[in-house]
């Protein structure tokens, strides 16, 4: 008798990615640009605030890519993409209209329901404010589940700075406490100097209360954690998100393994007592 | 050692009739090949072109069921159109392997937990539903093989669908699965086994180290030395883990010419430089010694704390293709010297 195929019980599609359409995009800082989105079979993404998604752009490769829009805004999502290697320059030359490829979303996301009813503190370095307004946002869009809300982001210059149609949203809530900093200013900024922990240092938190959810470089998580501790917030009560370079997203492929972690499914959101001993974590 | 679900005697000239059987019925069957000097897993059609003796295949059982190179999707762009992509079926044809070792079909089960602890993996698991291994029992071992200091040993019978020991006149053949009963339906002469038969001693492969202790130096020297030296001898090329069974990373990238293409993931390796290197300058683990450790502490440390299993089989591949004559075994012996040091116990 011959031998027969057999089939398993793998997922089908696990490296095919879903077509996507770029409705809008926008030039944020001249090395960033949004992009807004629609799955061409019109469903929403279903992403948590905090996950990623594999790009294509075919004859590229793939590129893992934090989204940036909070999933309580239907319909469409937001990638924020600095023009830094070979997928995302070409990124940036597509127009409206041009199809890319979406896998995921992958990894585990921020945990809403753990942070509801407590203090969040946000903390964003750079482009990783990025992930963090993913989050912020959906705090803002359910803000009765959630109690006093602090937003801290610095930047090297005013040059780099992200969303300031929205940054200037969140100064104006009477809800939110949100201070910026930039490390060196320019003829026509008025506003703080200085690294971010300088923000932290004149802030008024009640660590035993608040959760404080940081997202940066690597040198920022340094010092960042530092100051953190230097004001009694528990280990547990600091939560980062990491960068890796990702290639499947789905623990397979090995470029995220960090002790016996796969950053692209047990993260890229970590509770800091996880992984503070681990040395290749910033 | 797994208790067989059947055992079966035959005699000699069994494996030359199942190869031809299977043959005739259109199966397609690999077994270890010379050819120029390499012993390596290749399509046979009769018995005749099987290695008559060889310790193992140059490269390891990993490739037949995860390819150096494969396809995973194709791309096309019309001139003026939209880019146009489509999966590709992973070939997977019905496979009998016949002459694997102990040691990489151990490994199997590495791989099989990689593939599918979360997601499944596509085309590792098709097929890997449609391949039947049978092993056969190391009668031989040479000086780099060390399966009885991490794994069970040239007679262990783990991993087999069917699994082979040799005796003075046929051999014993243990059926280990459903697929190996299936495969036992095409294997002529075939009796019930008496329980009297002798298998032909295997291979002696002697405890070199021990592999708790070293996980126990290893959980307290991440910052040591010991990885600078370690990595003195590492060129980074990547040729140990392409020809270790377990190692399993991969790259995946887009070949295209001016109008489509596709996308293949390649095997790769955490020894490159490249393997962590972000876009913007950060690397995670920026020297060769950061990826020296992070190899030996994977196979040792961290895939026992994820999994619960070693990712070494001991088959000796890695000492026998580095060209800087790196000896993992040497290392590991060094390890358990430094922990009896430490211990106090030496």
């Amino acid at each position: 008798m011959p031998v027969e195929k057999t089939a398993c019980s793998c997922s089908e599609k696990l490296y095919l990615p879903r077509p996507a359409t770029i409705v809008k995009v926008r030039q944020v800082t001249p090395t960033e640009k949004l992009f807004e989105l629609r799955l061409d079979d019109g469903s929403d993404l279903g992403h948590q605030p905090g996950q990623f998604v594999e790009v294509s752009l075919f004859g590229y490769g793939e590129a893992p890519i934090s989204v940036s829009s909070s999933p309580t805004r239907k319909g469409t999502f937001e990638l924020c993409v600095r023009a830094a290697g070979s997928l995302t320059n070409a990124m940036h030359k597509l127009p409206e209209g041009a199809t890319i490829g979406i896998r995921g979303p992958y990894g585990n996301g921020f945990d809403t329901e753990q942070l509801k009813g407590k203090d969040i503190l946000f903390i964003g370095g750079g482009i990783g404010l990025v992930p963090l307004r993913s989050l912020i946002n959906y705090v803002l869009d359910n803000r009765g589940d959630y109690g006093k809300t602090t937003i801290l982001y610095g930047t090297k210059s005013p040059a780099e700075i992200l969303f300031t149609d929205e940054l200037k949203a969140w100064e104006e809530d009477p809800t939110v406490d949100f201070r910026m900093t930039v490390d060196r200013g320019d003829e026509n900024w008025t506003g703080h100097i200085g690294v971010i922990t300088t923000l932290l240092e004149d802030l008024e938190t009640g660590p035993a209360t608040t959760y404080a959810v940081v997202v940066g470089p690597p040198i920022m998580y340094k010092f960042v954690l530092l100051s953190l501790r230097s004001q009694d917030f528990r280990d547990d009560h600091v939560i980062v998100s990491l960068e890796r370079r990702m290639k499947c997203g789905v623990g397979k492929c090995g470029h995220c393994q960090m002790n016996s972690i796969y950053v692209c499914q047990d993260g890229p959101v970590f509770n800091y007592a996880r992984i503070k001993d681990f040395p290749e974590a910033f | 050692m797994k208790e067989p679900e059947q055992k079966l005697v035959v005699p000699n000239g069994w494996l030359e009739a199942l190869v031809r059987k299977l043959r005739v019925q259109g199966t397609r069957v690999l077994a270890p090949v010379e050819r120029d000097g390499a012993v390596d897993f290749r399509e046979i059609n009769s018995a005749d072109e099987m290695a008559a003796n060889y310790v193992n295949t140059r490269v390891p059982l990993k490739e037949i069921l995860f390819p150096r190179t494969e396809t995973i999707l194709e791309f096309d762009q019309p001139s003026g159109g939209d880019v146009v992509f489509s999966g590709v079926e992973a070939n997977a044809a019905p496979t009998i392997v016949i002459g694997a070792r102990p040691c990489d079909l151990s490994a199997i089960g590495v791989l099989d937990t990689v593939f599918n602890w979360d997601y499944h993996d596509t085309f590792y698991g098709q097929r890997r539903a449609n391949t039947t291994f049978v092993g056969v029992a190391c009668r031989e071992a040479d000086g780099n093989c060390f399966c009885g200091s991490v794994a069970g040993g040239a007679g262990e019978n783990e991993g087999s669908d069917v699994f082979v020991r040799p005796t003075a006149d046929g051999a014993l053949l243990e059926i280990m699965t459903e697929r190996g009963k299936k495969l036992a339906q095409s294997i002529d002469d075939a009796a019930p086994a008496a329980g009297k038969e002798e298998p032909l001693p295997v291979a002696a492969t002697e405890e070199r180290f021990d592999v708790e202790k070293i996980k126990g130096w290893l959980d307290d020297h991440f910052d040591d030395d010991f990885w600078l030296d370690v990595s003195l001898k590492c060129l980074g090329c990547g040729a140990c883990s392409y020809l270790c069974p377990t190692c399993h990373c991969f790259d995946i990238v887009d070949e295209s010419d001016w109008r489509g293409g596709e996308r293949r993931r390649n095997w790769d390796c955490c020894s490159f430089a490249l393997f962590t290197l972000h876009t913007s300058g950060h690397n995670p683990r920026p020297d060769q010694q950061s990826r020296c450790r992070n190899r030996l502490m994977h196979k040792f440390k961290y895939f026992v704390e994820r999994f619960g299993r070693r990712a070494c089989v001991g088959c000796g591949r890695c000492i026998r293709v580095c060209g800087a004559g790196q000896n993992i075994v040497n290392v590991l012996i060094d390890i358990t010297r430094a922990e009896a040091a430490t211990s106090g116990s030496a």
